[in-house]
């Protein structure tokens, strides 16, 4: 049985929707400008841009190099952060580099590797890559180095070798901090995409957004922002779900999202 | 001891800075990549300083920087006061908190063509994004900060006989500085990263543009110089705001 | 629910809520009930009725979790009951004043301000020009043993010394009555012995009401003039039981005096036998 302060809480998000959406609508009626549709009149765009089979297909495979670029920077990140929050040398070789490329804007990279590798799939995977990667091994790094020493020094006891302890306990330890890591760099993931798509003007999700914008199509542009926005809610919100299940043990850190942090 | 410990690390460290240059350089020596896809590095160091000096250079970093301040402290002082009011008030906090749930994940970048759209091609609209993309990693952690203040602090400071609204200046806000200048920290990093983003997506300067500009005639060293600006801005600022921390925290443990 | 006193003898009398001229502090019927989870509650006090005279040094003495603490943090007025009413000079208490000064266990201090800083917040808040409330400050200070630290941040003390500004930091306002939460509990017993001496001493000289919560017996005899013993679950008043020791007591002469030696002995001895709650191993 769900108590109605439990239920408001459910639906809150949704109606904060409704609200945001409320507000849209009131200003666009308020400010009468021919560039700034209606909240109705973007959402009743949506379908449009869903049924085109090209602008679908540019979606999808915005969707497809993300979670390629995502996949791959975890897979990366991970081991790396765990070494350098368990090893002060690795973390000493590492840092240093990794505060030069922190402030880099990762999506501008972009014109280079397009110079180097043209505008395919593997330059715009690329430049996702570096940009999930970053926080990730942040996270596993701040992870591994919380991980009390004497959990250690038992597992060392119970006869673990160095990399079963790294495998068997430094990983499940900073798993909550890693998954935190992974939420961010996944939010970072689509807005990395978007940008990159911006710049690039070649094709996906964010190239549909300028098209849209330079033929004035103005109720496509802000339709596609509602498209871009719930992929962002989406995603994030699938992700919370698996982190709860993956990291019930842990006390329960933060309940607003955490993004960038 | 210590000391020795210490210029060891640093040797440890700028030795992957020093590799990365060296194979840089080496890609270019030996061949593998032609100059006017990957300039040596020495090239481009070289063109950076000679940039830094011309007045047309400064403007461009001019203008970027003044669209990432504006951006940034609206971010901070938005940020902050949401943040404390959230810990602080029930009601704003049922409030804010389902409207930031949906709008933390968003990303940001997306909402560029509206706001060009409202707010034009000038600053309004790169100003605007920066603030909204900074705004909530300050907005959640003044708020994580502020609603794990310490009970028994407040209650030392109301026996004290600090008045209910005063308690917000004179403790909550104090006891919150490590998390908000942690907030600061990645606020200003992302200030950075979007300001040039934006720039790039569409402008008429900055150092975005600057970099846009060179990818357009194939100039790849000026493609570097811009780049790298942005990134040395980013070190200095966020030094900058290290040595405000440090003085601000320095009754902190651990800061 | 009553609060049955078990046994009496010469010096443990029933709890009987009296009203002497000079009561300071009364606490009449107060019960706490936490909501625990979402139909269990938490009974952590159960019909409490005391008073405090003025002057007086008072312990109240219980295991952990017989809510002995937040007894102390209703009449500091940061908890309000669940019902009963706690009185300051007939007062109700309902909010925390400057006349009630807490020293908590965890000190509490102001990372942000310096030990200075920290003990003159209070006369500050209170409007005292800043001069003086300075020149007050570094002689508290002073008398808390910690003249030359008056530019150190806590950060910078061990957990002795802070509690030294802590207490310092509250005695500065001027309250009437001092509610100690455990203030040794998180030191070492050798810092704790010494900080005991200390707040003797002090004490011992303008006899401020002191509502001190402890769970070691030795501590609440050596300090009280009365000591209230309290049970878990419900947390209710078992014994009050007067020390009749001489002033000013030195810890060297009292540990060796069998009146002492029998205060402690009858004590642990009662909580053994009270109903099953029995005091912490």
């Amino acid at each position: 049985m769900m108590s109605p302060t439990t239920l408001i809480r459910r639906i809150a998000p949704a109606l904060a929707c409704i609200g945001l959406l409320a507000i849209w609508q009131v200003a666009s009626l308020v400010l009468k400008n021919d560039s700034f549709p209606t909240a109705i009149e973007a959402i009743k765009a949506i379908p449009d841009i869903l049924s085109d089979r090209e602008s679908l297909i540019n979606i999808l495979a915005s969707l497809r190099r993300m979670a390629m670029g995502f996949g791959a920077a975890v897979l990366f990140s991970i081991p790396l952060g765990l070494l350098m929050g368990r090893s002060r040398a690795v973390a000493a070789f590492f840092n240093p580099l990794l505060m030069v490329i922190y402030p880099v804007p990762k999506a501008a990279l972009m014109p280079i590797i397009m110079l180097w590798l043209g505008v395919g799939d593997v330059t715009k995977t690329l430049v996702i890559f570096l940009g999930v990667s970053l926080p990730v091994i942040y996270h596993s790094f701040e992870g591994a180095k919380g991980v009390e020493e004497k959990m250690l020094w038992s597992g060392a006891a119970m006869g673990l070798s160095p990399l079963q302890r790294l495998v068997r306990i430094v990983l499940p330890a900073a798993l909550p901090e890693i998954l935190t890591g992974c939420r961010t760099g996944l939010v970072l993931a689509l807005i990395t995409m978007i940008t990159s798509e911006m710049i690039a003007r070649q094709s996906g999700a964010g190239n549909i957004l300028f098209n849209a914008l330079d033929m004035g199509q103005y109720d496509t542009v802000f339709a596609m922002i509602i498209v871009v926005g719930a992929m962002g809610i989406c995603l994030d919100a699938i992700f919370e779900r698996i982190r709860a299940r993956l990291v019930r043990w842990s006390e329960p850190q933060f309940d607003m999202p955490l993004s960038f942090s | 001891m210590i000391l020795r410990l210490i210029s060891a690390n640093v040797i440890l460290g700028l030795a992957p800075i020093a590799l990365v240059i060296a194979s840089w350089q080496g890609l270019v020596s030996f061949g593998f990549a032609p100059a006017a896809l990957l300039p040596p590095p020495g090239h481009v160091f070289g063109r950076l300083l000679q940039q830094l000096v011309t007045w047309t250079f400064q403007l461009e970093i001019a203008a970027t920087l003044i669209r990432l301040f504006a951006g940034f402290a609206i971010a901070v002082v938005l940020g902050v006061s949401i943040g404390i009011a959230a810990a602080a008030s029930p009601a704003i906090n049922a409030a804010v908190r389902p409207i930031v749930r949906v709008l933390a994940p968003l990303p940001k970048v997306a909402l560029y063509p509206a706001l060009l759209l409202l707010l034009g091609f000038g600053h309004g609209s790169k100003v605007t994004l920066v603030a909204a993309d900074a705004l909530f990693p300050i907005l959640l952690s003044t708020y994580y900060g502020a609603s794990t203040v310490e009970q028994k602090l407040i209650w030392s400071a109301m026996a004290a006989g600090t008045p209910r609204y005063e308690i917000l200046f004179k403790v909550v806000l104090p006891a919150a500085m490590p998390s908000i200048l942690t907030g600061c920290r990645i606020g200003l990093v992302i200030s950075c990263i979007v300001v040039f983003l934006a720039e790039m997506i569409t402008s008429t300067d900055g150092l975005g543009h600057a970099l846009v500009t060179a990818a357009r005639t194939f100039q790849a060293v000026d493609m570097f110089v811009p780049l790298i600006t942005i990134s040395l801005l980013g070190l200095i600022l966020n030094a900058l705001l290290g040595a405000v921390r440090s003085y601000l925290l320095r009754g902190f443990p651990e800061a | 629910m009553k609060v049955v006193p078990s046994r009496s003898s010469e010096w443990v009398r029933p709890v009987t809520p009296q009203k002497p001229a000079s009561a300071i502090i009364e606490i009449d019927g107060v019960s706490q009930v936490f909501q625990t989870s979402a139909h269990k509650d938490h009974v952590a006090l159960s019909d409490i009725s005391l008073t405090i005279d003025e002057g007086a040094f008072v312990s109240i003495l219980g295991p952990s979790g017989c809510g002995k603490s937040t007894l102390l943090y209703i009449v500091g007025g940061f908890v309000r009951p669940t019902s009963g009413v706690a009185k300051i000079k007939g007062a109700a208490i309902i909010a925390p004043g400057p006349d009630r000064g807490p020293v908590f266990q965890e000190f509490a201090l102001f990372p942000w301000k310096t030990v200075l800083g920290n003990v003159m917040y209070g006369p500050r808040q209170q409007g005292v020009r800043a001069a003086e409330a300075d020149a007050q400050s570094r002689s508290l200070i002073e008398m808390v043993g910690l003249k030359g630290y008056e530019n150190f941040y806590p950060k910078e003390l061990s957990g002795g010394m802070k509690q030294r500004v802590a207490l310092a930091r509250t005695l500065a306002y001027h309250p009437e009555v001092l509610l100690m939460d455990e203030p040794f509990g998180a030191l070492d017993a050798h810092t704790r012995t010494r900080l005991q001496n200390d707040l003797l001493n002090i004490w011992e000289r303008d006899r401020k009401t002191v509502l001190f919560v402890t769970h070691s017996v030795d501590e609440a005899v050596f300090l009280s003039d009365k000591v209230v013993m309290m049970s878990k679950s419900p947390g209710r008043i078992r014994h009050v039981i007067d020390i009749d020791l001489p002033r000013p007591r030195r810890r060297n002469e009292l540990l060796l005096d069998p009146r002492y030696q029998k205060y402690v002995v009858d004590i642990e001895r009662m909580f053994d036998e009270s109903d099953g709650a029995g005091f912490p191993a």
